[in-house]
């Protein structure tokens, strides 16, 4: 696990002495952040111009939601989405032996190896959304609540990365990979707002079949107190079988894999 | 004219089929965000549930069929320096656009109608009565929307003879779209000042004024309005990109060999 950490922190070394040399492209990235986020709250706020409540949830609640969801997303695109088409690349050019050979685990590898910095403006952005629903609201997190919040979001990092895995493992048979990002896109929207918001079957689906509720709605739950411990151990049990399944499939590809080249 | 476009229809029509899985990812896909909207609305006015169903399942259609994305091909093809080739042939790169939305329009009509057709039958508030006056009206509308959001693609894609960061733009020009185009909220459901300041822009008539014709949201005083203010945005369009893919030309010089 520490070789795993140090070799993490290597590999963000030299992506950010790449990325440095790109300097100028600071203020686009920051223009193009802040514009989203302005954007997503703005549509909140078209909602709420017309009722005081979505699912059982206020205003400011939504916001701490909305802030977890720009956070999420920033760490995906911070350290996941990038590696997406270099995967690709690996696969189609026969480079994946070279990443095969190495004594690291391939997996570990082939996802976290390339990072996008200027992503983790929208981290800040979600982060400082969440603070700023937490004033709104004017509550105070207590010890416990923030102990739940960091479980349920670790889980949902888990299980991100997990699904995020599932999907680009298919790389080694499907061939388009913006289609398979866009894809995950249109999930990952479905947890822009509570859970609470869906009926019926819609609703079983999003929480059991893809753990959507488990992305943001626990841990905004959790930061504002109305956490329980079952949910809180489900989500837990949630991130451990994808991260099964993702490994599983993971070995599965490589198992049939052969290089493409001589 | 028409000969060489039964010509590159054809190739067009060709070239989709080996890209089946992505088109019918795509065409999937763009239909997630309407129906989260469609959620959120449905559980702010429960009662009304009806009324945003035919909303929202009009919205994916007529998105769908006045969707464009040449922006995203000519950026790619200008940085690449493959945009040459469609230079240099004696006939306008636009037609081979217009040919390649022709086709996927096509055929995203071939499988989204039968989809309603089905869907109808389990949701009665699916089933149109509309006088054959109001289809044409509707259809009037539509094609101006599909012109008005082509065109500005188009033009985007342009404007990639001077900058790199063309697509960045756009995004930007489709997120405004979310509020002013009818996407987010049917129009009447927007805050007045965005309603206001929405006849001025070419948003309205993309997507929400022909939603408004389906759904019979609109009166006579809409339908005036609305059929003007796309005429003339299409026309200032068509015009802007006549004018600027002139001067695009002189200032292009080509990427790679």
């Amino acid at each position: 696990m520490r070789r795993y950490w140090r070799m993490f922190k290597e590999f963000f070394r030299t992506c950010l002495v790449e990325e440095l040399e790109y300097r100028s492209e600071f203020v686009g990235n920051l223009l193009t952040s802040l514009f989203g986020i302005i954007v997503s709250i703005l549509m909140v706020q078209i909602f709420f111009y017309q009722t005081d409540q979505l699912g059982g949830w206020a205003y400011a609640d939504v916001l701490i939601l909305l802030g977890i969801y720009n956070t999420l997303q920033g760490l995906i695109d911070f350290a996941l989405r990038p590696n997406m088409p270099r995967l690709l690349l690996h696969i189609r050019m026969g480079t994946l032996d070279y990443v095969l050979t190495k004594p690291v685990d391939s997996m570990f590898f082939v996802s976290l190896r390339h990072l996008n910095f200027w992503r983790l403006i929208d981290v800040l952005l979600g982060l400082g959304l969440t603070v700023y629903g937490l004033v709104e609201k004017q509550f105070f997190p207590s010890f416990l609540d923030v102990v739940f919040f960091f479980l349920t979001i670790l889980s949902a990092l888990m299980i991100i990365y997990s699904l995020w895995m599932l999907l680009m493992t298919t790389a080694f048979w499907v061939i388009r990979m913006d289609d398979l990002s866009f894809l995950f896109n249109s999930f990952f929207e479905t947890t822009r707002f509570p859970i609470t918001m869906y009926k019926g079957w819609m609703r079983m689906a999003l929480t059991y079949l893809l753990p959507a509720a488990f992305l943001t709605f626990t841990p905004a739950s959790s930061l504002i107190g109305r956490w329980d411990v079952q949910t809180t151990i489900a989500s837990g049990l949630v991130a451990i079988i994808f991260f099964w399944l993702a490994r599983r499939f993971w070995k599965f590809a490589l198992a049939n894999y052969t290089s493409a080249s001589s | 004219m028409l000969a060489k476009y039964q010509a590159i229809l054809r190739m067009k029509f060709v070239e989709m089929f080996s890209y089946q899985l992505s088109t019918i990812v795509w065409m999937f896909g763009t239909m997630v965000q309407p129906l989260i909207t469609m959620m959120v609305w449905m559980n702010i006015y429960p009662d009304q549930g009806d009324a945003f169903i035919l909303y929202f399942i009009s919205l994916i259609m007529v998105e769908r069929l006045t969707s464009a994305w040449d922006v995203w091909e000519m950026d790619r093809q200008i940085r690449e320096g493959t945009f040459s080739y469609q230079i240099v042939r004696p006939f306008h790169p636009v037609h081979w656009a217009i040919a390649e939305n022709i086709v996927y329009k096509g055929l995203f009509l071939v499988i989204l109608v039968p989809c309603w057709m089905v869907l109808s039958i389990f949701l009665p508030t699916l089933q149109l009565q509309l006088s054959p006056g109001q289809w044409g009206l509707f259809l009037a509308a539509l094609f101006l929307g599909a012109i008005i959001r082509f065109s500005v693609s188009f033009l985007f894609g342009i404007l990639g003879f001077w900058m790199t960061k063309v697509t960045a733009l756009y995004a930007m020009f489709e997120a405004v779209s979310l509020f002013i185009s009818g996407r987010i909220a049917p129009f009447s459901l927007l805050p007045p000042v965005v309603k206001q300041i929405s006849i001025f822009l070419p948003y309205r008539y993309m997507i929400g004024f022909p939603l408004e014709i389906l759904t019979g949201a609109y009166d006579t005083h809409t339908l005036i309005v609305g059929f003007t203010g796309a005429v003339i945005w299409a026309f200032i369009l068509i015009g802007a990109i006549c004018w600027l893919w002139k001067a695009g030309l002189k200032k292009n010089q080509a990427v790679g060999g």
